[in-house]
């Protein structure tokens, strides 16, 4: 038991009970403020941004949308402004100014359906290159968007002609490290994952992992690509090592079985791009650790380079839930601290402990 | 008939009775010995000895020292008293029984109280063990609460303290950033009506008018956020990437896999497999080999690919008698009967054939297609061209990419509206 006590602990701080249900979940950058995003039971849009108080989360404002609002990302906007980029059930994209709510600062309709996953780059202070927005949708296409260009994204990843489409679940942005380089990274529901390289405008790499791809992320955004998470339905999710691509072995993965349900969301620690933490549809929430091998990548036969996928091993796991947690997000100000929300309506701050002394 | 053992001796104390009785070379341990208040038994097959004391004893805390051929009893009296002989005197047969049959029933019940007792306390014991454990297990509960009590409120301090830092630090940001934001809405408008007048350039797909336009913009106001995006790269230019998913294999995407139909198909051919027709009295003629369908089937194959049609359809009903349910005997017929055109017959046989392929599954996709062209074949040859013209497109729809098929489909429809027009 003492043993177990060395292991970074997860302490549940606060738990705010919602009246809605949120799909996402958000910390402000800079400050303890967060917010949640989600649809109200009459069917429109909330955004409620929470201030920290305590042991308590104090409700400062309260933003109503005539859609529900499924996803919402601060990655592509600056520190001072902190805009809030969300996606709609509708299929629209909008940026907002809080301070400013009633119009949006940038809207598009971009997509047919609803769009399932945002992601931002390029603001925040982080990495070089132009703010850019990414949106996946149900409508099978993942469409890349700059908020000084009006009504066309700036790239768009569509399926062929007369090819049945499948539904974008995740989306995420990578190898932003500068001005030029870019990758997005789309996770689908048939198992696809597909590498996209925005440079030269070409798929750079895709593979099928079986099973639905419920969220992606690669450990930093704006370094050279080093690791991408991607996790599935049935409770596996995969590491790829994004060091080194093989001609037709590609990226060299570990997969790891965590438990029986959906696997909801992959973040991974801002502090640490080694930790990175799961959560599942069976309310639990599992701290994972990567381990490098000794050697990143070796020759094969033919002397090309592949990769060697490293380990992964359990931290720590806690069951906050009889619900899925759906969404988590990690302060980028305060190591350890997390926010999570699930579907049974309600918002949970945590604080994971003994993270230092990973 | 026992033998009985007299040569015993005994003296005695006011408070107890020593009996010593040797054994004469027989080895005692104590099950031979039976003991009650008044009644004493030694039994070792063929040895006995028995005594009816002259009063009482107290049976519990009397010994039997059993060593040198010999048995020493010490027995307790129970009152101090100098018995005038150690066993009662003139003691009548019944007497004996009675005595004897008592004796007996009161060292049963002693030893049933004496297992009560033992039960009850064992239970208290195991009662006592239980309580200590849970104690224990509370105190380490506890101890590590308290552990991870000290920790969350050790964490929410420092969190308390990370805040109010945030907030001081918000607070010298807030007052710049209301300024910033008049500063803000101008140049957004200015910049919108700018982008009104460029949207019609992204969809020339031309690029390079963009990054002037913006550049030039910068260049005539002051504020600090249009410098920064003079450094910041221009809008990409639009493209876009075509993308195919990979094909709806069977494991993937599993809530749209046929699962049920799959199972069922396997189970129909499981059954298929295990049914032996054999209630034909000629099969006792047949040699082992002969009587397995399958390599009949086989049989049958090789003869078609000869050229032996007339062998070739008697191995396959031979099969058929035996097993009626395999799909494939019926298939292979039927290809032979259109050789051979028998074409009523390839006819019934293509049906007999697809009505065993259901559910239609992708694993018999092949064998459904064949069915299709042989009947649609023998239909033709039958002059019953719409009935053949639909199962060639039936065949289509499972092989879309069948060149053949096509062609043949093709002809078909010509001929039909050949006869069309000429009636």
């Amino acid at each position: 038991a003492a043993a177990g006590l060395e292991r970074p602990q997860v302490v549940s701080h606060v738990q705010q009970a919602l009246n809605y249900t949120v799909f996402d979940c958000k910390w402000v950058p800079r400050s303890a403020r967060l917010l949640c995003l989600g649809s109200a039971a009459r069917g429109t849009g909330l955004v409620q941004l929470y201030e920290l108080h305590g042991a308590r989360l104090e409700l400062l404002r309260e933003i109503e949308k005539p859609k529900p609002i499924k996803c919402g990302t601060f990655g592509a906007t600056s520190l001072q402004q902190r805009y809030l980029a969300t996606g709609d059930f509708d299929g629209n994209l909008n940026i907002w100014n809080l301070e400013a709510p009633e119009r949006p600062v940038y809207s598009v309709k971009g997509h047919k359906e609803i769009i399932n996953s945002i992601d931002g780059v390029g603001g925040l202070g982080i990495g070089e290159g132009a703010p850019e927005i990414v949106t996946g949708s149900r409508d099978g296409t993942v469409k890349v968007w700059d908020p000084r260009q009006n009504d066309t994204p700036v790239a768009n990843m569509e399926p062929l002609q007369g090819e049945s489409k499948r539904d974008c679940w995740t989306v995420a942005f990578g190898n932003a490290y500068n001005q030029e380089e870019r990758v997005v990274c789309a996770g689908y529901d048939n198992g696809d994952i597909k590498l996209f390289d925005l440079k030269t405008m070409s798929l750079r790499w895709e593979t099928n992992i079986k099973n639905g791809v419920c969220s992606v992320e690669f450990d930093r955004k704006d370094i050279s690509m080093n690791k991408l998470v991607a996790t599935s339905l049935e409770g596996k999710f995969h590491v790829f090592d994004m060091r080194t691509q093989h001609p037709t072995k590609g990226f060299a993965s570990v997969s790891e079985k965590a438990q029986k349900s959906t696997i909801w969301q992959v973040r991974h620690l801002p502090q640490n791009r080694d930790i990175f933490m799961t959560s599942g549809g069976s309310g639990s929430l599992h701290l994972w650790k990567y381990e490098y091998p000794a050697q990143r990548s070796k020759k094969d036969s033919e002397g090309s380079e592949m990769g060697v996928a490293g380990s992964v091993c359990l931290l720590q796991n806690v069951t906050l839930s009889t619900q899925p947690i759906s969404s988590l997000d990690w302060s980028p100000d305060k190591k350890g601290l997390c926010v999570c929300g699930a579907f049974d309506q309600t918002v949970r701050v945590l604080i994971v402990t003994k993270l230092n002394k990973i | 008939m026992p033998v009985w053992l007299r040569e015993h001796s005994w003296r005695q104390t006011l408070t107890a009775v020593y009996l010593s009785l040797p054994l004469r070379g027989a080895r005692a341990t104590p099950a031979n010995i039976f003991c009650s208040e008044q009644y004493l038994k030694v039994s070792i097959p063929p040895f006995l000895f028995e005594a009816v004391l002259y009063a009482p004893i107290d049976d519990t805390n009397s010994t039997a020292k059993i060593g040198n051929g010999n048995i020493f009893f010490t027995l307790y009296k129970k009152e101090p008293a100098m018995w005038d002989s150690l066993t009662v005197a003139n003691a009548g047969k019944e007497k004996l029984q009675y005595l004897r049959e008592n004796a007996v029933l009161k060292a049963q019940e002693k030893a049933k109280e004496e297992t009560e007792a033992k039960k009850i306390t064992k239970q208290e014991h195991k009662k006592y063990a239980l309580e200590a454990t849970m104690k224990l297990e509370e105190a380490e509960r506890k101890r590590i609460e308290d552990l991870k009590e000290k920790e969350r409120q050790k964490v929410a301090k420092e969190l308390e303290f990370w805040k109010n830092q945030q907030k001081d630090a918000d607070k010298y940001k807030s007052i710049p950033k209301k300024g910033e934001l008049y500063q803000e809405t101008e140049p957004l408008e200015d910049r919108k009506n700018e982008k009104m007048n460029k949207t019609s350039i992204p969809n020339e797909g031309t690029s390079k008018i963009i990054p002037k336009s913006t550049k030039g913009h910068g260049s005539c106001s002051i504020f600090s956020q249009n410098f920064k995006e003079e450094q910041l790269p221009a809008p990409r230019a639009a493209a876009t990437i075509k993308v195919s998913f990979t094909p709806r294999v069977f494991p993937t995407a599993l809530r749209e896999s046929r699962v049920a139909e799959e199972e069922e198909w396997l189970h129909k051919q499981a059954e298929a497999r295990r049914i032996i027709n054999s209630d034909l009295s000629e099969l006792e003629d047949l040699k082992e080999e002969e009587k397995n369908p399958d390599w009949l089937k086989e049989k049958g194959n090789k003869m078609f690919a000869m050229g032996n049609y007339l062998g070739a359809v008697n191995a396959y009903n031979l099969a058929v008698r035996l097993n009626d349910r395999l799909p494939l005997l019926y298939l292979n017929r039927a290809a032979c009967h259109l050789k051979l055109r028998n074409l009523h017959k390839a006819v019934e046989d293509s049906s007999k054939a697809l009505e065993l392929l259901t559910p239609p599954v992708p694993d018999n996709e092949n064998a459904r297609v064949k069915a299709h062209v042989r009947r649609g074949t023998a239909f033709c040859q039958l002059e019953l061209y719409t009935e053949g013209l639909q199962d060639y497109e039936a065949a289509l729809k499972i092989h879309p990419k069948n060149e053949n098929i096509e062609k043949d489909a093709e002809k078909i429809r010509h001929l039909i509206q050949e006869t069309m027009q000429s009636s």
